[in-house]
């Protein structure tokens, strides 16, 4: 006798099969075990039970998933710099009247350690370097607040602003930041040989 | 193993925002069901903690493009079933399947569960024959969707769920067999 195969018996399972293979399947009593027999090795199957990671993966991919958002920051930090560097144009090229020449001077000094920071910035390819999940995090964090003082730059821009107290101050805010990235970033890899 | 993993919207929300506690949360929620779906397709344990890892920097990565459609868990199993699969694809590249049709285990000792029997015989199958028959008779993919993700043809699937089938019942009857 010709039995059912198991890609009948399969099509069968789901409702597929010949009307030869159904009149088999009912009128032979091994081919009805075997049917009976996969119908019991997909519930088996379903019932196994579920197997659990040895080793907790998500630090690894939350280390990843900081690193990336550092990433993203520092794209928007970098065009907030522009923005800042703009503000910074527009601001030399106003003309200063009646204000202390010590604070033109003092505001050009911190707008100069500025630009310098980020040059120093810039001349490390920062995406490929591997920091730990710690330094990454500290580098956001601080991407974020320089973010934040070029937001009240930018604030500043629309209204006529002359150096000042609090011009100065954001600069310098600024300047503090910016070295401490630089510390994270470029001298604390050089020390771990990075 | 039945998936019924009920995830807030709120948390779904928070976590497309890129809120950290959130995607942690997601990650606790559907550890275990992801490496399972790796693991019963693939052999090495080591590989499905691997796949873990990828579905799961797939998920933190392109979470903001979930639309919400379907339930959270099929967008999650289908990234998982694809790193899976490419890590197939990627170790039959390296070399042929030798173990297809091997078997290492001894009989099992007497008196075990028909579960545990099963268990081990599913071990002893290929890794194409183990993710074909997961995806299809466990997760209920349907041959087509099979295909599609392992790039073959709906024949193909077919047969491969035949094929693991007539070699489960052989090693099963084996192993009854030797009690």
């Amino acid at each position: 006798m010709i039995h059912c195969t198991m890609e009948e018996l399969l099509a069968l399972r789901a409702n597929e099969g010949s009307v030869w293979a159904r009149q088999h399947v009912d009128a032979c009593a091994e081919c009805q075990r075997e049917f009976d027999a996969l119908y019991q090795r997909v519930a088996q199957l379903k019932a196994l039970p579920a197997l659990s990671p040895a080793r907790d993966r998500w630090p690894a991919i939350r280390e990843q998933f900081v690193i990336a958002r550092a990433r993203r920051r520092r794209r928007w930090v970098a065009s907030g710099m522009a923005a800042a560097a703009l503000i910074a144009g527009v601001l030399v090229m106003r003309p200063f009247t009646g204000v202390p020449q010590a604070e033109v001077a003092q505001l050009e000094d911190v707008k100069q350690q500025s630009a310098s920071l980020e040059a120093e910035l810039g001349r490390y390819d920062l995406d490929s370097r591997v920091v730990s999940g710690r330094a990454a995090a500290l580098a956001a964090e601080l991407e974020d607040r320089i973010a934040s003082v070029d937001g009240e730059l930018a604030r500043l821009n629309t209204v006529p602003t002359q150096p000042g107290p609090e011009l100065i101050r954001l600069w310098q805010d600024r300047v503090d930041l910016m070295r401490r990235l630089v510390d994270v970033h470029v001298t604390r890899a050089a020390y771990v040989g990075l | 193993m039945t998936i019924a993993l009920a995830v807030p919207d709120i948390l779904i929300a928070r976590a497309k925002s890129g809120d950290e506690e959130a995607l942690a949360a997601l990650y606790r929620a559907f550890e275990t069901p992801v490496y399972n779906l790796a693991r019963r397709m693939l052999r090495n344990p080591e590989d499905a903690e691997d796949v873990l890892q990828e579905t799961f920097l797939e998920v933190v990565k392109s979470i903001g493009a979930y639309r919400g459609e379907g339930h959270l868990w099929g967008w999650i199993r289908q990234i998982a079933a694809s790193k899976a699969l490419m890590r197939i694809r990627r170790s039959q590249v390296r070399a042929e399947e030798a173990f297809d049709e091997e078997l290492t285990g001894g009989a099992p000792p007497v008196g075990v569960p028909a579960r545990i029997d099963l268990e081990r015989a599913f071990e002893h199958l290929s890794e194409t024959s183990r993710a074909v028959v997961w995806l299809h008779d466990v997760e209920g993919y349907t041959h087509e969707e099979i295909a599609e993700m392992m790039g073959k043809s709906v024949s193909f699937s077919k047969s491969q769920l035949a094929r693991a089938h007539s070699r489960l019942r052989r090693i099963l009857e084996g192993e009854r067999g030797t009690e």
